[in-house]
């Protein structure tokens, strides 16, 4: 039974000893296999779980060979007799924060036995030998050594070794083949047999997780969604360790509604593919809550903590994102991965030296990642040297060219150089990759407006918005098209700045605008209404400018259009702490406020000042 | 850019094959025989390199074909020679094992294009800048500026073409013929057959991008996914896919683009879209893809898809590629261009799609951004866009769309607010002007019918006049409209002159030629029977009607709306036989270019005078062709047309429910939205108004046709004025307060006078002769005179109804007439009256038919002849009960 009398701090350190067991083991089955990146993630995040204030004897006497076995048969009966139980468990009292090993659902974890390897047979020495070979990265070789292999492990290891020789011959050939009208579609050559020897092997049960891995992989090569993700599914169903599996599902789902729809076993794996996902849909709020309750167990994940600053940037609170990134560039000197993002922000906060600083050090470490590429060429870009910056991205994409960000911050740069067919051209194909892209449409779109063409360009900022209803930035940026001078369309133009005043309008724009609009055309009560409103906002920020007198201005106007002279005369002596134009009708109007407020002791003399008030 | 000479071609075992031909058809000249070595005759010498020219220009695919129909294609040349062409490229080509005998083999080429030594210039050798030799330059310089690598994929390329071959070759090396011609199916233009192929290369493709759906007959049925896996891999190995040139591709794109337009509903949305982006996968960088994208989703009304794929077009093109290529010129094809277009064609597709605002919008922009641009071609055909949207929507003359908010009244440069109409004139004076001047023919011409339009229904006023405006005539001018119509047509003879017949050679004809070719050679070995005769001469292949004209499909169809045009014209001027000579010319001359929706407005117009002159059972004989013809499910015309004539019938039958079904259906066809579809809401209310007319309901009638008159004024539309006024005396004639109608009939006949509508102006005489004659009989005379001004216009170019009408008043005219005495000149009366029995009896005209019997009884009955009396009274019974009883109602659906 689960739920023995223990503290909870013993069984957090269980939980955490499991955790560990498993990444361990899954560090080494992943790393036999050649799926570096999958094994390298794993390896990281098992470092990244904060370490036990008492370390536990077992766990360090946990030999490598014996935990083959052993762990796989302490787990399944966890899982047994977890799965016998399957209730909530509600933990009404404290310690629920702390509790590491609750989901955020409430709902318990299923955990997963660790699968055996094939056992060491006769084939043994030939699998390290491919394995060397596919270490040197001659796949076909590798794949040679094994081809009279039946052992599960084997066929994975000859199939995938074919699809990495494949692969690199496709990387080659879209080279060799580019002609005039562009880069055909070159195909692996080898998803065909691939596929059929796959689907016979998963028709008949002999495959293993990592054998389904690969079948969804070329699969998804092949065009076919999804099977791609029901296979893929369950392969993490199996063996959830292999961060690449969940990372090809996430590429798969594009909206919420198929991440919702997935039939995922709930494991903790499960926790950051979810919060990943979220990232990646743009449900920062979300994905922010699960990553800060996954830190309860893998405290000193650089990943996590990554991942962390990269939802904080999105979610543009800059100065917390920067926190992190130094701090994790403090450990971990070497990185590249996510540095684009920092660089991204360090753009954000134009602090030149600190972005010059992380490009000298990627450039260092290795200049040929399209990340660096990203970043120096970020650097050229606040610095303004944009020819510069362009070249660095072209660099960037050459080394992938569905590289998303660089596409859009490209057509930034030709904006900047004034190169509006090639600004168009990289925008157009940045939407073409992920058509959610709403930055590269509103680049677009940007564009379009730059030209004179606001009519035009309504058609990307509609489909900017549409992908980012809550971005008043957007919201604003149709209504200036609407209201630009061709068009007067001052409706919709209204409309627009109501969506943007009523999502997070940071800058104000839009308050001042419907204030404006609504005065031209007329509608004074509603100017008033708007004009206010800004004023308060205005005071909040103690934010001081045109805007303001011009607030100021048209209340104290209009207040003492509708009668209400107090009012009038608030505005007015505040009017009076700027210079402008209208500063001496303020004076002369308070000072025949004031006079009339004499008079105005005896109420018969009411009615003439109004008449004399409103006469002016 | 040296890179532009390189783009035109990448170089396929195809290419390789044909060049190999070229250098059959023109031996690097050492021997000096007339015709080299293997052919006997000159006649046969030309015919190779009639087809080697066909093979390089024509665009049936963008795929090249495999090796094995290069050679069926080769048969029907190779005969004389008894196969020895095709074994000589096989065994050539197959010859072919290393990167070092492709070196050897394009060294070798090189010798056709050098003059031989010593040889003067009479010496027969290839023309370095013929059409072959260009083609020949452009490979060798591919293979000379290829890497290794690139020799490496053309040799696999080379070997898998020449392995596809070998199977069927030998087949037909051993008499088998079955598998041959069943192979050499007729590439017709049929689209089934077309689609069929589209499916055959597109079907990999299809069930890949349809995964999502198909992924669970992939689980169930893995084994047959398997055997069709096996297929396609076999098919890729053995067809290395290559793409044709680049002139060619674009040629096939412009065919696309004429099938679309011509008749849209042939082209499935789905499989078109697959071969598109199949194509797209392939060359990528070929951005037309994307505008034929568009047309397509434009042609299927798919208002999304069209909208992302215009926009598409234009981000990655920016603009560059331009619109109008069918004009090969490098600097035409900078004329239009850019960004300009991109707004133009927005604001067409708006038009298409009914947002007459939107449209506007668009255009108003794309003038502001080609002005900017100093595009001034694009300009005009801005301006010419901008002039068919406002004469096809109706903009309200009270609601200043264009002159206050918009800016357009400012840059048309005339600072007074003008009514849509005059707007509309001066855009298109203004369009007219610089097509002119940038010598744009089409254009021109297609200024020139808006024009004829214009003035067919359009008093031209002085756009500012001072003083008193007395001598302005109120009057349109036919004159006018027939200018235009003439000058409209000069495109024909012009578009030589200019760049227009250049660009002409699209590759259609060489595609005709060799989809001709292949036939004949299919036929040959169906029937090896036959004499040879068959193909010795090349043009005996030729079908006539896959002959593709000399002149472009452009120019026809704007040649051919000009027949349309004096079609309309006539008709408004009250001309039978001149509306059916030109409807007729359209469509028997200008049938191949003609797009659907303009070929079944021709037909429409011919059975609309079937049914006028001839009765109904010939137009619903004729109908049931038409409908055969365009199936009725896409095409509106011929549906509004059936729906008219059946709701004429029922009205004539008297069977008033299925009229005011009928009319009903009518109402539900227009959009909703006001000022769009103006022409069927028009046609809708009158058609109301006859119903309720015939029901007896006179106030009613009364009240929609005077909202309609309200409405037609409001969108200034005079001409329909003339006719809503028409009916309005009309039912107040039958409503028996002639008084009333007077002044409508009044009205309506100066309508008609100012605007020239000389059937519609006999007709309202002929309604105030009616009322002259209802006020009593001392006006029977001046009704007689009326009736006589207007017989020679009726009895020339009026219908049946009319007609009848006519007699049947002049009949009455003479019985009201105290003066007259039946027994004296029986004939008088009695003539007409079976003159309008005759043609009643056509119509199936009950009420008036009753009318005749009616009166033919009264007179009879006058001359004492009491026989003839009883029969006329009692077919007037037969008509009266078949009108008050209503029999078989639900016959008036059926024809």
């Amino acid at each position: 039974q689960i739920s023995h009398p223990a503290s909870p701090h013993r069984r957090m350190a269980a939980a955490k000893e499991n955790y560990r067991v498993e990444l361990r083991a899954a560090a080494r089955q992943l790393g036999d296999r050649c799926l570096y990146s999958a094994a390298k993630w794993a390896a990281e995040l098992l470092v990244g779980i904060e370490p036990d204030a008492t370390p536990s004897q077992s766990a360090a006497m946990d030999t490598p060979s014996s935990s083959g076995a052993a762990p796989g048969g302490r787990l399944l009966h966890l899982h047994r007799s977890g799965g016998s139980s399957f209730r909530r468990r509600m933990r009404p009292g404290g310690g629920a924060g702390s509790e590491a090993g609750t989901p955020l659902g409430g709902v318990s974890y299923v955990s997963t036995p660790i699968p055996d390897d094939d056992a060491f047979d006769a084939g043994a020495d030939k699998y390290l030998l491919a394995k060397t070979y596919f270490d040197c990265r001659e796949y076909r070789r590798a794949a040679h050594v094994l081809r009279s292999q039946v052992g599960r492990k084997a066929v994975f290891l000859r199939c995938y070794a074919l699809y990495m020789a494949g692969e690199k011959r496709k990387e080659e050939e879209t080279i060799e083949l580019e002609g005039s009208l562009g880069k055909s579609n070159v195909v692996n050559q080898e998803l065909v047999a691939l596929e059929r020897e796959l689907s016979t092997h998963r028709r008949t049960g002999a495959i293993d997780s990592f054998g389904l891995y690969l079948y969804g992989i070329v699969l998804r090569d092949k065009g076919c969604e999804g099977l791609s993700r029901t296979v893929l599914v369950e392969s993490v169903n199996s063996y959830p360790w292999n961060w690449c599996a969940w990372l090809e599902i996430q590429s798969l789902c594009t909206s919420s509604d198929i991440l919702n729809n997935l039939n995922l076993k709930n494991h903790w794996m499960k926790d950051f593919f979810i919060a990943s996902a979220h990232l990646e849909l743009k449900m920062h709020e979300e994905a922010l809550k699960r990553y800060e309750r996954l830190m309860g167990v893998f405290r000193c994940s650089d990943y996590i903590q990554a991942q962390i600053a990269t939802v904080q940037y999105s979610m543009r609170d800059l100065d917390e994102a920067d926190m992190i990134f130094e701090e994790l560039l403090r450990t971990d000197p070497f990185r590249v991965d996510s540095m684009d993002i920092y660089s991204n922000l360090l753009y954000a906060k134009e602090s030149l030296t600190a972005l010059s600083f992380l490009a000298h050090r990627v450039f260092l470490t290795d200049k040929y990642r399209p990340e660096s590429c990203c970043i120096i060429a970020n650097y050229y870009s606040l610095k303004g040297q944009h020819e510069k910056s362009v070249l660095y991205f072209q660099r960037a994409l050459k080394l992938n060219r569905k590289y998303l960000s660089a596409w859009t911050l490209m057509g930034h740069e030709f904006v900047e150089l004034k190169n509006t067919p090639a600004a168009i051209d990289a925008y157009r194909r940045a939407v073409d990759i992920n058509p959610r892209d709403y930055r590269a449409w509103y680049g677009l779109g940007q564009i379009y407006e730059m030209m004179g063409m606001p009519f035009y360009a309504l058609y990307y900022f509609r489909k900017s918005s549409h992908l980012q209803p809550n971005d008043a930035r957007l919201w604003i940026a149709m209504a200036q098209c609407y209201e630009s001078d061709p068009l007067q369309m001052i409706e919709e133009a209204i409309k627009c700045y109501e969506r943007a005043a009523n999502t997070n309008d940071t800058e104000g724009i839009a308050l001042h605008q419907l204030a404006k609009l609504h005065s031209m055309l007329g509608q004074a009560e509603e100017a008033a209404f708007y004009y206010k409103k800004d004023l308060d906002r205005m005071e909040v920020e103690e934010r001081q400018g045109q805007n303001f007198v011009e607030a100021l201005l048209f209340l104290a106007k209009h207040c003492k259009s509708m009668g209400r002279f107090e009012e009038a005369e608030h505005y007015c002596t505040r009017l009076l702490d700027y210079t402008g134009p209208g500063k001496g009708d303020c004076k002369k109007y308070i000072t025949r406020a004031k006079t009339s407020t004499v008079w105005v002791s005896t109420d018969g003399y009411r009615s003439f000042c109004v008449v004399n008030l409103t006469s002016r | 850019r040296d890179a532009d000479f390189g783009a035109l071609l990448e170089l396929t075992p195809h290419k390789m094959a044909v060049c190999h031909l070229v250098q059959v058809f023109a031996p690097p000249a050492q021997q000096q025989q007339a015709p080299p070595f293997p052919f006997d005759s000159v006649a046969h010498h030309n015919r190779l390199g009639l087809f080697l020219f066909a093979l390089t220009r024509s665009c049936e695919d963008f795929l090249e074909p495999p090796l094995e129909q290069l050679l069926r294609q080769l048969k029907a040349i190779d005969d004389l020679v008894n196969g020895w062409l095709c074994e000589q490229l096989t065994t050539t080509l197959a010859g072919l094992n290393s990167p070092d005998d492709l070196f050897n083999f394009f060294d070798k080429l090189r010798g056709v294009l050098t003059s031989p030594e010593g040889g003067n210039v009479e010496d027969e050798f290839l023309d370095p800048n013929s059409q072959l030799g260009v083609f020949l330059r452009c490979c060798i310089l591919a293979f000379n500026s290829m890497t290794f690598e690139g020799v490496c994929h053309l040799l696999a390329n080379l070997v898998a073409y020449c392995n596809s071959a070998d199977a069927s070759y030998d087949l037909a090396e051993d008499e088998d013929f079955n598998g041959e011609i069943e192979m050499s199916d007729p590439m017709d233009a049929d689209i089934g057959v077309r689609s069929g192929v589209f499916d055959r290369y597109t079907q990999g493709y299809a069930t890949e991008s349809h995964m999502g759906e198909s992924s669970s007959s992939l689980i169930h049925a893995p084994i047959s996914l398997h055997n069709f896996d096996e297929a396609d891999i076999f098919k890729a190995e053995d067809n290395p896919t290559c793409l044709r040139s680049r002139w060619q591709l674009e040629a096939y794109l412009n065919q696309q683009a004429d099938v679309l337009e011509k008749d849209p509903s042939s082209v499935p949305l789905n499989s078109f879209n697959n071969t598109m982006t199949q194509l797209q996968t392939l060359a990528p960088e070929l951005h037309r893809v994307q505008f034929l994208q568009y047309l397509n989703a434009l042609c299927h009304d798919d208002y999304v898809a069209s909208l992302d794929h215009l926009h598409r077009y234009f981000d990655y093109s920016a603009g560059m590629q331009g619109l109008f290529s069918r004009s090969l010129s490098p600097h035409q094809d900078n004329i239009v261009g850019k960004y300009e277009s991109a707004l133009l064609c927005l604001g067409n597709l708006h038009c298409y799609f009914g947002h007459p605002k939107k449209a506007l919008e668009a255009f108003t922009e794309a003038v502001r951004v080609s002005q900017m641009n100093n595009d001034d071609s694009c300009l005009a055909y801005i301006l010419g866009a901008i002039s068919n949207l406002l004469s096809k929507i109706g903009i309200s003359s009270t609601v200043g769309l264009i002159g206050s908010r918009y800016s357009l009244g400012n840059n048309i440069g005339l600072g007074t607010p003008l009514s849509i109409q005059q707007q509309l004139l001066v855009l298109l004076k203004r369009s007219l002007k610089r097509a002119d001047m940038l010598k744009l023919t089409s254009l021109l011409s297609f200024d020139h019918i808006s024009l004829a339009k214009f003035d067919l229904k359009h008093v031209q006023r002085p756009l500012v006049s001072f003083g008193p405006n007395g001598s302005t005539k109120l009057r349109t001018c036919p004159a006018d409209v027939c200018k235009n119509l003439r000058l409209s047509s000069h495109v024909l003879s012009d578009f030589g002159t200019d760049g227009l017949s250049i660009a002409n050679d699209n590759g259609s004809f060489s595609t005709s030629w060799l989809r001709n070719l292949s036939d004949a050679s299919s036929s040959w070995h169906s029937s090896s029977t036959k004499p040879r005769k068959l193909i010795t001469n090349d043009f005996d292949n030729f079908h006539f009607h896959a002959q593709p004209s000399p002149i472009p499909t452009s120019v026809l169809q704007l040649a051919g709306s000009a027949y349309l045009m004096r079609a309309t014209a006539w008709e408004h001027y009250g001309s039978a036989p001149m509306v059916r000579m030109n409807t007729l010319v359209y469509a028997t001359c200008f049938a191949d270019a003609a797009s659907s929706s303009e070929l079944s407005l021709a037909y429409v117009k011919l059975i609309e005078q079937l049914a006028v002159f001839k009765g109904y059972s010939a137009a619903f004989c004729a109908l049931k062709l038409a409908e055969e013809k365009f199936p009725s499910s896409t095409n509106s015309q011929i549906h509004l047309l059936k729906m008219q004539l059946l709701h004429e019938r029922a009205l004539h039958r008297g069977h008033l429910r299925i009229a005011q079904q009928i009319c009903d259906e009518f109402g539900v066809l227009s959009s909703s939205v006001s000022g769009v579809d103006i022409e069927l809401k028009t046609e809708a209310s009158l058609r109301r108004a006859r119903t309720l007319l015939a029901a007896k309901q006179f106030s009613q009638a009364a009240a929609v046709a005077n909202s309609l008159f309200t409405t037609c004024y409001k969108y200034n539309m005079q001409v329909e004025n003339a006719s809503v006024l028409l009916l309005l005396a009309e039912i107040h004639r039958k409503s028996d307060n002639a008084v009333l109608g007077l002044p409508y009939a009044l009205a309506s006949q100066s309508f008609c006078k100012s605007f020239n509508l000389d059937l519609l102006e006999a007709s309202a005489t002929l309604t105030l002769a009616e009322l002259w004659l209802a006020l009593g009989s001392n006006h029977a005379k001046r009704a007689l005179s009326l009736v006589y001004q207007s017989l020679p216009m009726i009895l020339g170019h009026g219908g049946l109804e009319l007609r009848a009408r006519s007699q049947i008043v002049l009949a009455k005219c003479h019985l009201t007439d105290p003066e007259f005495s039946v027994s004296e000149d029986p004939c008088a009366v009695l003539d007409p009256l079976n003159q309008a029995a005759e043609d009643l009896q056509v119509l199936e005209y009950h009420e008036m038919a009753a009318e005749v019997y009616y009166l033919k009884a009264m007179t009879y009955n006058h001359l004492g002849k009491e026989y003839e009396r009883e029969e006329a009274a009692a077919r007037f019974k037969e008509h009266v009960t078949a009108l008050e009883n209503p029999r078989d109602e639900e016959d008036s659906l059926v024809y």
